[in-house]
């Protein structure tokens, strides 16, 4: 649906450097990155308000490289929504057909399916956040758009409106088979709507792919630390490992033994929820990757608890509270680290 | 003491600062309000009446009012163009363009005058506008038109800048993907968005317009019933010491600036505010 090839684009000192990104027909894609990556700006290449200096940009098959924003087909809701502060909600979302000439255009459909038909008379300046929000994207949808670009949509609101808007945006997508691209810094708003994701960073693609592999198997240490992995270590392969399909590994003081066969040096990652951990009173000094540690500080994040364990390397772990609750009954500092061999990842170097 | 929007709770210190700010308001306005006052209870009727039958009086008036609202309607031709252009786009010598534009701003009145008089009377492209074009400006009303606007013109397009700065690009980057082409952006959302800001540069000059006295008396002299205005017929009523029907017209100045002001205030909303 939304072809990419290889966009360049520079201003100032920033520059998107050759970004390549396919999205299918009826995808829910977001594009993730830190603040100033480049995503807004890439949006903007892709609705056309911004000329890119070298690549394509195909939509359906059809180069709109050079194609004006009118003529794109493409639905655009940017950051705070920029909506006309001098017309009515009801004008707001009519602009759209009122330029196109279809005077007596019926907004009653898109107004009850993001279920605003009663602020239709109101003024912008009275609204709240998600009502903006929904206003906005009936803007949008009301020319029926091919493809739905979204800035940062959901940034603005409280977590509980964050959450109800981002069950309606999925919703919405699915029931109108829009192709969605949907720019956002935040990785619970792209767990919770995104079928597909990309990762941007200083203008650069970092990797593309289903959240899954952007979670588990990271591409590089940028991508495995905006997913929130705070495991990340530096290893030198010492040899085989007990297995001719495993490697043994030196990490600080300790051996460790990881999955395939690897040589020189290693960077490894393992995913703060991959961490077992466990009494120490079960930790005999032998068996597979078992780390002697002391807990060294706990916060509760609200869905699980963030432990700091620290020995031979300092580890993050993200424990249910049941499994925090069963770890404090001892009051014994000292406790054991599991890693599984499958959930140690290597990060290409 | 009236103060808007949501205010913070005050101790001692804010209140001090608010009194000190309404302090100076309190003696500009008691200022401006003596002087006026001055001059009325320094008037007599007789001069009042003389003023009000004078007919050379009342065409200086009527040519004050439509010499004045005509530049202003020119100069906000200019300005909405011009201030579009100098806000959007970027162009080489641009820090040079808005110098010139601003120009006018600066240099004192009584200079518009002459270079006027000196361009038209002294070289040929001026000389060719006037005899062979036959487009006479010097001592012509046209030419009172010609002066304000040289004067005043720069007073709208520098506020028509600055209103169009203060839309956000981002509403006509929604529209262009709405289906707007640039000019219907510009007509349907910066245009609107920025009427106050060139409303309130209309106003400002079409004040500098009505009140221009300098430039004039050198580019279009004063002639009874021909090029004489309200600001010049003060000066010549007091050069011949006709002091009380002097302070009369400027009375009478005073008070049509009062409607005009109110008026436009009225009609253009909240545009005064950004004054």
């Amino acid at each position: 649906m939304i072809c990419a090839k290889e966009i360049s684009f520079s201003i100032g000192t920033f520059e998107l450097k050759r970004l390549s990104i396919d999205i299918a027909e009826g995808e829910y894609f977001i594009l993730l990155g830190p603040p100033g990556s480049g995503k807004t700006i890439f949006l903007e290449c892709l609705c056309g308000l911004k000329r890119i200096k070298f690549g394509q940009i195909r939509i359906d098959g059809c180069d709109v490289t050079n194609l004006e924003p009118r003529r794109r087909g493409i639905g655009y809701v940017p950051q705070d929504y920029a909506l006309f502060p001098h017309l009515s909600v009801e004008q707001n979302i009519t602009f759209g057909p009122r330029v196109h000439g279809y005077a007596d255009a019926n907004i009653n459909e898109t107004a009850n399916l993001l279920g605003i038909k009663h602020l239709l008379s109101r003024s912008i300046d009275g609204l709240s956040g998600g009502e903006k929000q929904r206003v906005a994207l009936a803007r949008a949808l009301v020319l029926k758009p091919k493809i739905l670009l979204l800035d940062e949509p959901v940034c603005a609101l409280d977590e509980v409106t964050r959450q109800k808007i981002c069950s309606q945006l999925s919703d919405i997508q699915r029931r109108l088979g829009l192709t969605t691209v949907h720019v956002s810094h935040n990785l619970e708003e792209a767990f919770s709507v995104a079928d597909r994701a990309a990762i941007l960073h200083d203008g650069l693609l970092q990797q593309a792919g289903t959240l899954d592999e952007l979670l588990r198997k990271p591409k590089s240490e940028f991508v495995a630390r905006f997913m929130r992995c705070e495991n990340i270590f530096c290893a030198e392969v010492t040899g085989r490992g007990t297995r001719d399909s495993q490697t043994s590994v030196k990490l600080g003081d300790i051996e460790l033994e990881i999955a395939g066969r690897h040589s020189g040096t290693l960077m490894l990652m393992i995913r703060p929820e991959d961490v077992l951990v466990r009494h120490g009173s079960a930790y005999n000094g032998k068996g597979g990757n078992l780390i002697p540690t002391t807990l060294v500080r706990s916060r509760d994040c609200g869905g699980y608890v963030r432990v700091e364990l620290d020995g031979p390397i300092k580890l993050v772990a993200h424990l249910t509270h049941a499994a925090f609750a069963e770890l404090q009954e001892t009051h014994q500092p000292d406790i054991v680290a599991e890693l599984d061999l499958k959930n140690i990842h290597v990060l290409p170097q | 003491m009236r103060t808007a929007g949501n205010i913070p709770v005050r101790g001692w210190r804010d209140r001090i600062f608010s009194a000190a700010a309404f302090f100076f308001v309190s003696v500009f306005i008691v200022f401006v309000l003596g002087l006026i006052l001055t001059d009325v209870f320094y008037v007599d009727s007789k001069a009042v009446v003389t003023v009000l039958t004078s007919r050379f009086i009342l065409h200086a008036l009527w040519m004050s009012i439509w010499t004045s609202f005509m530049t202003t309607f020119i100069a906000i031709l200019f300005a909405v163009p011009m201030g579009y252009a100098l806000s959007r786009f970027r162009f080489p010598g641009q820090i040079l363009a808005e110098a010139v534009v601003d120009l006018p701003i600066v240099f004192p009145p009584l200079v518009a005058g002459l270079t006027l008089l000196v361009f038209f009377s002294q070289t040929a492209i001026g000389r060719w506008i006037q005899d062979d074009l036959g487009l006479e400006f010097v001592f012509q009303p046209k030419g009172i038109v010609l002066c304000q606007f040289v004067a005043a013109a720069s007073f709208a397009i520098r506020s028509a800048k600055t209103a169009f700065d203060d839309v956000d690009r981002r509403y006509e980057n929604v529209a262009l993907t709405l289906g707007c082409t640039q000019w219907s952006s510009f007509r349907r959302v910066s245009l609107p968005l920025a009427r106050n800001g060139i409303i309130a540069g209309g106003i400002l000059t079409w004040a500098r317009a009505f009140g221009l006295f300098g430039p004039l008396m050198i580019f279009v002299g004063s002639f009874r019933g021909r090029t004489e205005v309200l600001s010049t017929t003060i000066y010549l009523e007091q050069s011949v010491g006709n002091l009380e029907v002097a302070l009369a017209i400027a009375l009478l100045l005073i008070f049509v600036a009062l409607i005009a002001v109110t008026a436009i205030r009225l009609v253009g909303g909240s545009a005064l505010v950004k004054l």
